[in-house]
């Protein structure tokens, strides 16, 4: 009796869980998604495994194949209609709402579900591995492998789209476009000007490593004050080269984000 | 020689400008050349004004001595290493991003250079 009772109010954190997992779900790649339906229905399989660390996984594991075959079509439904999110939210919650149902209605008490954390799925799933040995052990373990090799995949694939993207927008520069971008990419700080000043402030030398380092922060702080200033002359109508006043107010403007390190304020030396 | 003209320029704006002579506006101008690359590069007009050019230059390396200054009181004090720069940017994201990339890049091209090294040395042995 106690067991229906509880069932009864963790029907209800279930289905928060649930709808954590979902959001995991949607903010992945929805190429990913697309590709590898099998692999989201193993890290849906994992969050409800994070969720139910104490129920027998004897009853529950003909129960989850059942849950996850539905959640597989749910995924494949949904992803090859509909490619909007935000509409098709509600519709997966209402569909897993009523999945989870019936399966709750058959198996036994579900703990409250914790933060669906990467480690937290792994923490859960090695400490079950005896119950998970005939079914779930191998797609857990190796959804693990698989998932992170997915990332790394999509990562690679992320950056060589961004460089055949940057391939093709270069390759439509006017002339004019063209210089400006190779001045961009070329102009940096001499090495030994910035050693020598920073061996002037310190007193000790510096190494290689540090000169590369703050000559890149340094050209980035430059061109953030640039854009700025740009933007504020922008804002005021005016064209042609940078004035001072122009880059005065962006150095104003970005003081005030926190952008430009002013030191430790000093306190007035007068008092009147 | 064009050292020598930026001199002589030097010499007339300090005979006019004579009120300007803070300590940071005295120095002889460091970064003139490359930063008017730099504006171009960021949007400005191709040819920058002299006097933008000077503001930054000054705000620039008013930038690195507050960073030094901040990296020497961070980790190992009196030093400046480069896992104090990483730190005191970490909140910045563009500018964290950036040193990363460079950092990593130039592991990879000591590492490039080296294998690079080691095979030419290997290609030489037998024939000499």
């Amino acid at each position: 009796m106690d067991s229906i009772f509880s069932r009864a109010e963790s029907a209800h954190d279930k289905d928060d869980g649930v709808k954590c997992g979902l959001e995991s779900l949607e903010v992945k790649d929805d190429q990913s998604l697309r590709n590898e339906a099998v692999g989201s229905q193993d890290s849906f399989s994992s969050v409800k495994l994070e969720n139910d660390p104490e129920s027998s996984f004897a009853r529950s594991d003909s129960d989850q194949d059942q849950y996850n075959d539905d959640q597989d079509n749910d995924n494949d439904h949904d992803h090859d209609q509909d490619q909007d999110n935000d509409e098709t939210g509600d519709t997966h919650l209402n569909r897993a709402a009523s999945a989870l149902e019936d399966i709750l209605s058959n198996t036994s008490s579900f703990s409250k579900p914790a933060a669906s954390t990467k480690s937290d799925m792994k923490d859960n799933s090695e400490s079950n591995d005896a119950f998970h040995e005939s079914i779930m052990l191998p797609k857990s373990c190796s959804s693990d492998k698989r998932d992170k090799k997915k990332e790394m995949k999509s990562r690679r694939e992320l950056e060589e789209e961004e460089r055949e993207k940057m391939q093709v927008l270069v390759s439509n520069f006017t002339e004019e476009q063209l210089d400006r971008y190779e001045m961009y990419r070329r102009s940096a700080f001499p090495k030994a000007a910035i050693k020598r000043l920073m061996q002037t402030i310190t007193g000790c030398s510096v190494s290689q490593n540090v000169v590369i380092a703050m000559s890149g922060i340094a050209k980035v702080f430059v061109g953030e004050i640039v854009e700025e200033a740009l933007d504020v002359m922008e804002t005021q109508g005016e064209s042609g080269p940078l004035q001072p006043k122009h880059l005065r107010e962006a150095i104003r403007r970005l003081r005030l984000k926190g952008q430009i390190p002013n030191g430790r304020p000093r306190k007035p030396m007068f008092h009147f | 020689m064009v050292t020598l003209d930026e001199t002589f320029e030097q010499f007339e704006e300090e005979e006019t400008d004579v009120h300007l002579g803070s300590t940071l506006s005295g120095r002889k101008r460091l970064f003139s050349k490359e930063l008017r690359c730099m504006m171009y590069g960021f949007g400005d007009d191709q040819n920058p004004y002299t006097e933008s050019v000077d503001l930054l230059e000054d705000l620039v390396i008013e930038f690195i001595t507050e960073m030094t200054h901040k990296a020497m009181e961070v980790g190992r004090t009196g030093r400046v290493q480069v896992e104090d720069i990483v730190f005191l940017v970490r909140k910045d994201s563009r500018k964290y991003a950036r040193v990363k990339d460079l950092l990593t890049m130039n592991e990879e091209l000591k590492k490039a250079r080296k294998a690079f090294d080691e095979v030419k040395y290997a290609g030489e042995t037998p024939v000499s």
